[in-house]
């Protein structure tokens, strides 16, 4: 079942009944997101689905229509009957390149480009960039030629980061927004990001919300519970005190976001360089890349806001076994990102292996512990597989440095 | 919750009936609190971790709808439903017969000891106001041999200026009400700044024969210094937000002490002139407050006796002074010490002067019982209120009565304020033909 979004602004849709997985309906109102409630397998009418949205959500639908009416006070009528539109609506300014990068997923990605085209933002403004990472064929530069309007660019070195930076090098907006090529991106993703990016002059960097794309399968439901991609429905902006060491608060950069839903300004890369190639997904560190952005926004003294609004549908991993070893390659990539980062900034040294340690026991060895104290419901093999995960991490960064050095790049 | 360091905080305030601005000088702050205005009323306050950045109208919007989402909507009923109210006819008949008043004069007494800024700040404040009704500014110097306040008061010109050399902040506003010439008298301290439109909401309730007293809310104008966020958070001056009504139902409903310390202080408050004549109520007790050994409590004392001659006293929020804190504060605890002797003293008080033995059950069952809970629950690892402030608060309810005692004899020897009564107040004034039954 793929997972359903409900505006409130517009008639509420029936719900379906659900034969496999289970459905998830995200509430939105004027796009922004305000939850998720969750009907029965046998589907809901619209007044059902209300009933429901009303019972779990009736404090933000208020948050939201405070917020619009603070301008304009609205009358008790007005406040029952929403408005279609959000008095608030800003007005698209920013060019925003949307880079999607990607590797032999052929089928993955035209859905994704699919979602790409649907999005709202004038034409004039948006560009879209596929970053090909070192293909094996032609399948990919074939299914872009098929989108008109979307640029087709080559990246032969494999590694993540590298087409990152590749898609960075090819851009022309002054917003660069990323997205994998097994997510669907929100027809209004790329307007949050870009509002956000005016509203906060000092934001170098908008992470938005991941949902499930679907949850058809135990191991997609396995990974929402295992801790997501979700980070909630509330907007942050973190900007890091100068006056002690950055790792003391934001070490933890996974809950900033991840690499399905980030953008940046261009500037920031000018003015404090690229993606690290030796991290992310194609090297040994097999992740990171993301987190050692998220961290370096903030540690270069540059907000960092968490928009909602942004959304994305994530296709998790469908199989048990990719699963495990995604999770696995989470606790190699988040060490590799604590490695590189106190190598990068030796003042943060002591702050971030302080983290490293407390998250350590924190997320992995306490819930190992509860795993075999029997009261832990996620599997002992995942919980596992992060802990080897972690100690592996802590030296795969020097493995894929060294490989860099012997290819000729530094 | 993000968080960064305590203080300072940036203190700001916002009125949201006019679309939001964004906050761009919040520089090096970590922190922002910003005071929420709905058409001039005060709606609450909301806290902004902005790490030394700026603060986007979306953000503080989304903050402030976050906070107060319930205050503000609960507002923006009442005035709907309230209009309706207005409409129809029938409702009007009372509330006229109840506005009809003559025009009432207004004096505004600052009690000051040798801090020419901060009394300068408080006069042009005054000064910059646009009074709707008479406004008379009376200042008392507490401290004549510090010889810095008479130049102050000289640059605003009709500014009426007594001295009482006698110490104590009771004597010092018992000689500003006396030489007031207004049918109300407003006290407040020098160390505040008020904002356009207080006088006239401070003085509004007035227009209700029973309200002799009305107090207003006390907010911090700066949060810059750790002691002057340590005394905000550990209560600061201000009562909240909720507007609050006393009179002789609340004062006699209570079966503990009666919590008059809610009601405000008189670092804001206003009161009807003719009750300094009345002889139930009279002036501030000079044994009580700043300047004397029981440190605090003489507005809650007068409050108390107000209420007991069975009139009313009104706290309304709406009515707020931006107070500054002492920048440098004399360690928190000394304060926390104050107040519990204070408060000791103010109950050991009402026991002897009024006879009330609800003093008794506070004294000796709500305070100890209040210090055990603390107690426990810090133990418990429930609370972060620290164990040596709680020593504290014990230390400073044991030494009440011996404070009390030191500063009843000290009043002994200094004498009672004066009490001289204007023909003004104590003939005409419409209160005094009816406030006795």
């Amino acid at each position: 079942m793929k997972l359903i979004s409900a505006e409130l602004s517009r008639p509420l849709p029936a719900i379906p009944p659900c034969s496999i997985g289970e459905q998830w309906v995200l509430v939105r109102l004027h796009g922004e997101p305000l939850g998720f409630v969750t009907p029965p397998a046998a589907g809901a009418s619209p007044s059902r689905l209300s009933a429901l949205i009303l019972d779990r959500l009736s404090f933000p639908i208020v948050r939201h229509l405070v917020g619009d009416g603070m301008a304009a006070t609205g009358t008790l009528t007005d406040l029952a009957r929403i408005p279609r539109e959000c008095p608030h609506e800003p007005r698209p300014a920013l060019r925003v390149t949307v880079a999607v990068c990607t590797r032999n997923r052929a089928t993955h990605l035209r859905t994704c480009l699919d979602a790409i085209q649907a999005v709202e933002y004038p034409r004039e403004l948006l560009e879209c960039l596929v970053v090909d990472n070192a293909p094996e064929d032609d399948t990919t530069r074939n299914v872009v030629s098929r989108y008109p309007g979307v640029r087709y660019a080559c990246e032969p070195r494999p590694g993540l980061d590298r087409a990152r930076n590749r898609a960075i090098v090819e851009s022309t907006g002054a917003i660069i927004a990323f997205t994998d090529d097994d997510a669907r991106v929100d027809p209004l993703w790329v307007r949050a990001v870009a509002a956000a990016f005016e509203e906060e002059p000092h934001a170098m960097c908008v992470t938005g919300l991941v949902v499930p794309g679907e949850l058809d399968t135990p191991a997609q439901l396995l990974f929402e519970r295992y801790g997501g991609f979700s980070r909630g429905v509330n907007r942050f902006v973190f900007l890091a005190d100068r006056q002690e060491p950055v790792g003391n608060r934001y070490a933890g950069a996974g809950r900033f976001g991840t690499g399905a839903n980030m953008a940046f300004r261009r500037a920031f890369f000018d003015a404090h360089g690229l993606f690290d190639p030796a991290l992310d997904v194609g090297t040994p560190t097999n992740g990171g890349g993301d987190l050692e952005m998220f961290f370096r926004v903030l540690k270069e003294g540059h907000a960092l806001v968490y928009e909602p609004s942004a959304i994305v549908g994530h296709l998790h991993r469908r199989e048990y076994r990719e699963l495990r070893s995604q999770i696995e390659n989470n606790g190699i990539g988040f060490y590799s990102y604590i490695v590189r980062s106190a190598r990068a900034y030796p003042r943060e040294r002591a702050a971030l292996a302080r983290f490293g340690a407390a998250w350590w026991w924190r997320w992995n060895a306490r819930r190992l512990l509860r795993s075999l104290a029997g009261r832990e419901s996620i599997p002992r093999d995942l919980i596992f597989a992060e802990c080897v995960g972690s100690f592996k991490g802590l030296w795969r960064y020097g493995t894929s440095r060294r490989r860099l050095a012997g290819e000729g790049e530094s | 919750m993000i968080e960064g360091r305590e203080w300072p905080i940036a203190v700001r305030s916002v009125e949201v009936s006019v679309p939001v601005a964004p906050i761009t000088d919040v520089t090096g702050y970590p922190r922002t609190r910003v005071f929420v205005r709905q058409t001039g009323t005060l709606v609450g306050s909301v806290d902004i971790w902005n790490g030394g950045g700026p603060i986007s109208a979306t953000r503080l919007r989304q903050a402030i709808a976050g906070g107060l989402a319930w205050p503000l909507m609960r507002r923006a009923l009442e005035g709907q439903l309230g209009e309706r109210h207005e409409a129809n006819p029938n409702a009007g008949a009372r509330t006229s017969g109840e506005a009809a008043m003559r025009p009432m004069s207004v004096s505004v007494v600052i009690a000051t000891c040798n801090r020419p800024d901060d009394l300068r700040r408080c006069l042009s404040s005054l000064r910059a106001l646009r009074p709707s009704i008479p406004l008379e500014l009376v200042v008392v110097d507490n401290r004549p041999a510090g010889g810095a306040t008479p130049a102050v008061v000289r640059e605003f010109g009709d500014v009426r200026f007594i001295e009482e050399p006698r110490p104590g902040l009771s004597y010092a506003r018992n000689a500003g009400f006396m030489a007031a010439s207004g049918d109300i008298a407003i006290a407040i301290d020098d160390d505040v700044t008020v904002p356009q439109g207080w006088l006239e909401r401070l003085v509004a309730p007035f227009s209700r024969r029973e309200v002799m007293c009305v107090t207003g809310n006390v907010l911090p104008v700066a949060l810059d210094t750790e002691a002057q966020c340590r005394f905000e958070a550990y209560g600061g001056l201000g009562k909240g937000f909720e507007p609050i009504e006393a009179g002789p139902d609340w004062f006699r409903a209570w079966r503990t002490a009666v919590p008059t310390w809610r009601l405000g202080a008189t670092a804001n408050a206003a009161f009807r002139r003719s009750i300094f004549f009345d002889p139930r109520i009279g002036l501030l007790d000079e044994a009580l407050g700043a300047g004397m050994p029981t440190g605090c409590s003489e507005d809650t004392y007068l409050f108390y006796r107000i209420l007991k001659a069975g009139y009313t006293i009104v706290y309304d929020p709406a009515a707020w002074v931006w107070h500054r804190h002492r920048v440098e504060q004399r360690s928190l605890r000394h304060q926390i010490f104050s107040y519990s002797k204070g408060h000791v003293a103010y109950q050991l008080t009402t026991l002897a002067r009024e006879g009330d033995r609800r003093a008794l059950v506070r004294l000796l069952y709500s305070l100890p019982r209040v210090y055990a809970a603390r107690t426990w629950e810090r133990l418990r690892g429930r609370s972060e209120y620290p164990l040596p402030l709680i020593a504290t608060e014990v230390l400073g309810t044991l030494a009440g009565p011996l404070a009390l005692w030191r500063a009843r004899r000290r009043v002994r020897r200094l004498g009672p304020s004066l009490r001289t009564q204007p023909h003004a107040v104590s003939v005409e004034s419409p209160v005094t033909e009816t406030s006795g039954s």
